[in-house]
């Protein structure tokens, strides 16, 4: 080193002369640090990110207390007391097949319409749709769809125009109007159904509604935020 | 003298011979030409034996005159190029489904291709109410999501109306044991679109696109935008929105689109596609008959197969 240091040429050994005056050590040194504490603020700011996103996903895998998890059994019971008995009605009718024709679809649902009516006669609000899983649901789509989500959420569901849709238990939904699409992420997160009912809005107002005979089975007010 | 006439008689036959000739050359193009107009048929499309040819068409369920030119246009079609089924995008009906609806808005529009023994698969779409699928036409088997089997391509109906979790999984199921050449979907929201009306269905898309992906489909046909939309390949999947069967919203597709690979919002259309192999041929026709889009697509497997060489 100490030979490298006191080579004859000169301009090199200025070199290292240079590189090694104070003035330039100084310099350096506060680049360095400059660049260290550059580096650290980034290094903050992604680890602060990942804490973040982190937090958005650990909120969005909201846990089910006991409580709502029974409140959930029940309303799932409800839903399959209603197949039941819409199931007693279908077996006494022609069976649809792929052959039908438009008379053929017409009549059936019109029969089927009618046996459930009766069948659930007295049927009212919140027989299904008790008070219970109705608040459930709104704290479910409070809590999941957030900001830009539930800006999006929104813009599907009142997307569809569904004015003059009346809210009546035991009646169908009018088939002149538009079926409202429902958001496949909201979807997944909703209790379960049987294949024969589906959720279905009507503005921010959420549905029960028979797949095949156009039935509203029960309703719930504001589910949307 | 003899002579000079003579060769006057010659010169004056063969010049008449030729002015016939000349004539009747003319006469037999301007017929040709007349014959051409009258049927106004161009077709890109290969027409190979034993190919997969179907027709595409979307929102058509309206029952008005444009929506029969549209249909007149697509059987004129089917003469020179023969394809055996259509693929309904839903929205099949508009307003009321009584017998009588399905009559105006269905039967007697398409009755030139229904007598001619094509075949109709259709998926829902937002107008639509879901006994549908006990349609005998719509061949749904009284089913909201179904597949089927052409040749060596398979199709996926959706009823992306209500993608609730038994779908995604009968999707995933189905889509996992399928070996087929070629993977198409169709249903009515669009996962990609540069509508100013409706515009990409983001929702719909983080469900299903990642099955996509991870089984391969290679085209996604949808309806819902009145207009014709080819959008860019994204992540490999070639999306296509055919939803002006019926209804138009003129203008409706945002200028400069990043999605955008070609569109076409001025007139309605549909659209023709000929599988050949690893090749997948389509034509889009504007309700007056004229060709806004055409090209060829190559099936994911054969691509991945030649960037694996």
């Amino acid at each position: 080193m100490r030979d490298f240091l006191c080579t004859n040429d000169d301009r090199f050994l200025g070199g290292i002369i240079l590189a090694r005056s104070p003035y330039v050590m100084k310099h350096s040194v506060i680049k360095r640090t400059v660049f260290v504490f550059r580096v650290a603020i980034l290094l903050c700011l992604i680890i602060l990110s990942v804490s973040v996103i982190a937090q958005e996903k650990k909120d969005s895998q909201i846990e089910i207390s006991a409580k709502d998890k029974e409140t959930i059994k029940i309303f799932q019971n409800h839903t399959k007391e209603y197949v039941k008995a819409r199931e007693e009605v279908r077996k006494k009718l022609p069976k649809l097949s792929k052959e039908s024709t438009p008379e053929q679809i017409k009549a059936h649902d019109a029969a089927f319409e009618d046996g459930v009516r009766k069948a659930r006669a007295g049927a009212k609000p919140g027989d299904v749709f008790s008070r219970d899983i109705a608040n459930y649901i709104r704290t479910l789509i409070k809590a999941e769809f957030k900001g830009k989500y539930r800006a999006e959420l929104r813009e599907t569901v009142l997307e569809a125009d569904t004015k003059g849709v009346s809210l009546r238990v035991n009646y169908p939904y009018p088939e002149t109007k538009e079926l409202t699409q429902i958001p496949p992420t909201l979807l997944l997160k909703l209790p379960q159904l049987p294949k024969e009912v589906k959720y279905r809005f009507v503005g921010r107002h959420l549905l029960l509604v028979d797949t095949d005979n156009g039935l509203i089975v029960d309703y719930m007010l504001n589910a949307l935020p | 003298m003899k002579r000079i006439v003579l060769i006057l008689t010659i010169a004056v036959f063969a010049f008449s011979n030729f002015i016939d000739k000349a004539f009747s050359q003319k006469q037999s193009s301007n017929n040709s030409k007349q014959n051409s107009s009258v049927n106004s048929v161009t077709l890109t499309l290969p027409r190979k034996d034993s190919s997969v040819r179907f027709a595409v068409v979307g929102d058509t369920g309206t029952g008005t005159d444009k929506q029969q030119q549209v249909a007149d246009i697509m059987v004129r079609y089917k003469e020179a190029f023969p394809y055996e089924f259509v693929l309904l995008l839903g929205d099949n009906l508009y307003g009321g489904e009584k017998s009588t609806d399905y009559l105006k808005k269905f039967e007697n529009i398409y009755r030139g291709l229904l007598d001619n023994k094509v075949k109709f698969y259709a998926t829902l779409g937002n107008h639509d109410e879901p006994h549908q699928r006990f349609y005998d036409h719509f061949n749904m088997n009284g089913k909201e999501y179904y597949n089927f089997k052409k040749g060596n391509v398979s199709f996926y109906s959706l009823n992306s109306n209500y993608m609730d979790k038994r779908q995604v999984k009968w999707l995933e199921d189905t889509l996992s044991t399928d070996t087929s050449e070629w993977k198409i979907s169709f249903f009515h929201h669009p996962p990609y679109s540069s509508g100013r009306k409706h515009g990409s269905d983001t929702q719909l898309r983080e469900i299903i696109e990642p099955i996509f992906l991870k089984y391969g489909v290679d085209v996604v046909f949808t309806g819902h935008e009145h207009f014709y939309e080819r959008i860019k390949p994204q992540k490999g999947i070639y999306y296509f929105i055919s939803g002006a069967g019926g209804k138009l919203r003129k203008g409706d597709v945002k200028d400069k689109s990043a999605l955008t690979a070609m569109a076409y919002d001025q007139d309605m259309s549909f659209m023709l596609i000929e599988i050949v192999d690893n090749q997948m041929h389509y034509q889009v026709i504007s309700r007056t008959g004229k060709t806004v889009d055409s090209g060829v697509i190559v099936s994911a497997r054969k691509r991945s197969a030649s960037v694996s060489r």
